[in-house]
């Protein structure tokens, strides 16, 4: 009995009907997806925050990829779901069984496989921009060096190249469509650097100095500095505006600091 | 009590004296603790003093030993020891009525205040521990949503918000850790199973007693300065903060951490042991392979949990550096240890509430599991893969980036078998004669939970989303929608379903509609906003949210006001229910496990003679024959589970 169970010869106890539900449903699954899938396209630009960098831009842009791929794979459960509540519901208790139903080898095996496909497509593409990313990393002599210094609670920051430090201010500049490299680290406990709108995040470790990729910030417009690994009292405190503004107005702010080439 | 003594009647009548009653008890357990807990204090403040070259006493010296001293005699109190020390000075081997004396024969309620070993004791005890722990876990959140309803630390300064936070996290995190394996693992899984206790009754009441001593433990934190960590307690902040309160996080975890330990143990032997008759592993109720799965996922992560916390105390009392990098340590080490326990803890908490949703889904479908194999081999394979995931906390750290390729593969792996899962459970309803009760709405509310907080976690495991969405709300929401939508949902799910075996009364269904619909609503709405606070780049632990945040924050604070309700309203339902709630029957739900065959309330030993198991529980649709279960002839011993004449019965 108990390895009848478990195969199952459901094959030849369907009722009649059966198909016309496994039609209507995935009919239903296949327009809702598609639908939604449609209304996401055309709401994601408004949902995403503005990028100001082509690496933050690549960031969104997997976000609406997962986001299509995501689409179908929620509305097969929720489809199956609904539709089963809706034309399965027995009011109140039972007084039948239902079709022991048990699944067929294919049905097994395409389920793994389109899963594993899924999986697959979702591995691949994160190690492309993952090794696009590191390769991007080689540094030019125009790229702007930023090191970066956490402590409790609030950040240093260094641009070697023009013998300046700008610590605890209110904010700092970066001058657009030149390519930057922060180099973080701690003087304490672990802090995380982060800037939303150029897809930039590293903790800042104690006694450990670690880069960020090279960004190229592509449109003026400010953003914050976020402390993003729990630092301790005032770590909600630990934020700087970043103006992302042109190469004259940069120069001029690194001479307001102090700072000479 | 020897037998020569309770030899004539009248001395069974005189024995309950009132030191026969509070020795052993919590009562004798708590008194002892704390007048120990006070002598190691003023001991070990002295010793600090007389011996350190500044006359200050080592705060985290004199706390570890308060807690310390707290733990051991509380066992002690509550007689813990005495087995152990009646074994040891030679008295002769426990008696069948002392057996029963201990595991709470005629007791009443106050069994549940004593050592008792009875694991049907043991599960309410943790049952009614959990529903307690929860409620002050849930008053934490609210606070959190109170202080982020509005820009600015406007209701809780930054300190004591942090320490809310870490209180939350904690009590939330080690609630939902036995909040299935605890209840349900003690008292329906022996019954599942076909036994008549748990393998080690002693340990099972050890494990349930440390669990206890490690809340007062827990508290004391807000009496000694908080912790300002959150529930990760990330060195090096341990171990520079200064107040006690953070040995206070150490050492519950040790405490803790050993109550599951001794807790998994118990259960694996069970499980492999205790099975009844005929009951092989390929007839397992599904529930039992899920708290299993779970809690040997529990074995492996929970060590790298003690270790750690042993560390960041020894750095805090003996200045040792483990993860101090001025004097050569390093705080990945940290983050290592406490992410190999951190990320196969979510599945410890995730596959018994997944397992209670395939349960019940074929008792109110009425029919068959959709793949039995399937369902145990989606588990196994999520418990397997979430062992080597840890590093997806780690892709922004800064550390090597070799390591990145092989989390990110394995981490998405997960996906396949957890898409296992739905495929059982949907074809599970396909077809079925749905039963929509309440347990039923939590399973289908888990579903729905599940699929949202699955795949949010597929942009956290992908590189390039991660980069924009670690350390931030994104995540808070994500891994509120695994913890809370899927593993709370299916405890919810449970209670309302083995309530009435437990208690012997059903919970009001119009309150638990309610309930549901409240927490549900409130839950997606809650978390929904966060996922768009966190795409926007809100971070975690913002006791001072900042104004691009704000409608979001504010809109989650709304809907958790209905969260709020839903809990109340589910305290008044069990407080309800046990006072005037009607009387269930043995069989509730119609089921087919084994813990429906017995009467409630279920009696010690549970099964006057062993059944005999012939298949799986799930056989709805199908005319048989005979039960699925039929008692067996002659079985006066739970030992002897394997004689040969019960082997040579018929399997089908």
């Amino acid at each position: 009995m108990s390895e009848a169970n478990i195969e199952g010869d459901a094959g030849n106890t369907l009722p009649v009907g059966e198909a016309s539900h496994m039609r209507r449903v995935l009919i239903i699954w296949v327009v809702a997806s598609v639908i939604l899938i449609v209304i996401w396209l055309a709401v994601a630009q408004f949902i995403l925050p503005e990028e100001q960098s082509s690496l933050d831009g690549a960031d969104n842009f997997t976000f609406i990829v997962l986001t299509v791929l995501a689409i179908p794979v929620a509305m097969f459960v929720f489809v199956f779901l609904g539709y089963s509540l809706y034309f399965f519901r027995s009011q109140g208790r039972p007084t039948d069984d239902g079709i022991p139903l048990q699944p067929t080898a294919s049905i097994q095996i395409g389920w793994l496989g389109i899963t594993s496909l899924l999986c697959l497509f979702l591995v691949i593409w994160g190690m492309f921009a993952f090794y696009q990313e590191s390769a991007a990393a080689t540094t030019s002599n125009d790229t702007l060096i930023v090191q970066v210094t956490a402590q409790q609670w609030q950040w240093t920051f260094t641009y070697p190249q023009y013998h300046v430090t700008s610590q605890g201010a209110q904010l700092i500049e970066l001058p657009v469509n030149r390519p930057v490299i922060f180099s973080v680290t701690s003087e304490d406990v672990l802090h995380g650097f982060a800037i939303r709108a150029l897809g930039v995040r590293v903790d800042a470790n104690p006694g450990e100095t670690t880069s960020t990729s090279v960004v190229t910030p592509t449109e003026t417009g400010s953003d914050a500095v976020q402390c993003v690994e729990l630092c301790g009292l005032y770590h909600s405190y630990m934020w700087e505006a970043v103006n992302v503004v042109s190469a004259g107005t940069f120069s001029s702010w690194i001479a307001s600091q102090g700072g000479h080439s | 009590m020897s037998s020569t003594i309770s030899s004539t009647p009248v001395a069974e009548v005189r024995r309950p004296k009132i030191i026969n009653v509070l020795f052993p008890s919590v009562v004798s357990g708590i008194v002892l603790g704390v007048v120990a807990a006070a002598l190691a204090g003023v001991l070990v403040n002295h010793l600090t003093t007389a011996y350190s070259p500044d006359q200050v006493p080592n705060d985290d010296a004199v706390t570890v030993a308060v807690y310390t001293a707290w733990v051991i005699f509380f066992f002690v109190g509550i007689g813990g020891f005495n087995g152990i020390f009646k074994w040891a000075f030679g008295r002769h081997e426990p008696t069948v009525a002392e057996e029963q004396q201990l595991a709470g024969k005629d007791q009443g309620l106050w069994r549940y205040f004593r050592w008792t070993t009875d694991h049907k004791v043991v599960g309410m005890q943790y049952l009614a521990t959990v529903l307690v722990t929860f409620f002050l876990g849930s008053m934490g959140a609210f606070m959190i949503r109170l202080e982020q309803s509005q820009p600015g630390a406007i209701f809780f300064t930054p300190s004591t918000y942090n320490t809310i936070v870490g209180m939350h996290g904690i009590l939330m995190v080690a609630s939902t850790i036995v909040m299935i394996s605890g209840p349900f693992g003690n008292f329906v899984l022996p019954i599942m199973i076909g036994a008549r206790d748990m393998a080690f009754p002693r340990l099972n009441a050890l494990s349930y007693w440390l669990f206890f001593a490690s809340i007062p433990i827990f508290l004391s934190t807000l009496f000694l300065g908080g912790f300002p960590t959150g529930w990760t307690g990330y060195a090096p902040l341990a171990v520079q903060q200064l107040t006690p309160g953070m040995d206070a996080y150490c050492f519950t975890i040790l405490v803790f951490a050993f109550s599951t330990t001794v807790a998994a143990m118990n259960i694996i032997t069970t499980v492999m042991i205790m099975r009844a008759p005929g009951m092989t592993w390929g007839r397992l109720p599904v529930f039992v392979w899920g708290v299993v799965l779970s809690v040997v996922l529990s074995l492996t992560a929970f060590p790298s949990f003690i270790i750690s916390q042993v560390m960041v105390l020894m750095d805090r009392i003996f200045q040792t550096s483990f993860f101090l990098a001025a004097s050569g340590g390093s705080n990945w080490l940290y983050e290592h240890l406490f992410w190999f326990m951190g990320h196969p803890e979510v599945y410890v908490i995730a596959v018994p509430a997944l397992a209670i949703a395939a349960e019940l889904g074929t008792v109110f479908t009425r029919k068959p599991m959709f793949g039995y194999r399937l369902m145990v081999g989606s588990m196994i394979g999520i418990s397997v893969l979430s062992v080597v995931v840890w590093g997806h906390h780690l892709y922004t750290s800064g550390s090597e980036n070799a390591l990145v390729a092989p989390y990110m593969l394995d981490t998405e792996l997960i996906s396949i078998p957890t898409g296992v899962f739905f495929l059982v459970l949907v074809g599970t309803l396909w077809r079925g004669r749905i039963w929509v009760t309440v347990p039923m709405m939590f399973v289908l509310g888990l579903l729905v939970n599940f699929v949202v907080g699955g795949i949010s976690g597929v942009y956290l495991a992908d590189l390039p989303t991660d980069e924009i969405l670690h350390g931030g709300m994104f995540v808070v929401a994500h891994f509120h929608f695994t913890l809370v939508g899927t593993g709370v949902f299916g405890f919810f799910a449970g209670v309302y379903y083995w309530f009435p075996k437990m208690v012997g009364k059903r919970l009001d269904p119009m309150l638990g509609k309610l309930h549901f619909w409240l927490f549900e609503v409130g839950f997606v709405g809650t978390f929904g906003a966060l996922f768009y606070a966190g795409l926007l780049g809100e971070p975690r632990w913002s006791a001072n949210i900042a104004p691009p945040f704000a409608v979001s924050n504010t809109i989650a604070s709304l809907f958790a006001i209905l969260i709020a309700a839903s809990v109340f309203t589910f305290v008044y339902n069990v407080i309800h229910t046990l006072v005037r709630g009607e009387v269930a029957e043995a069989n509730e739900w119609g089921a087919k496990t084994l813990e429906w065959t017995l009467p409630t309330p279920v009696p010690l030993e549970n099964f006057e003679k062993l059944p005999v198991v012939t298949g799986l529980p799930y056989d709805y649709g199908r005319v048989l024959p005979e039960l699925p279960v039929t008692p067996a002839a002659d079985i006066a011993s739970v030992v002897v589970v394997d004689t040969p004449q019960l082997e040579s019965q018929p399997e089908d």
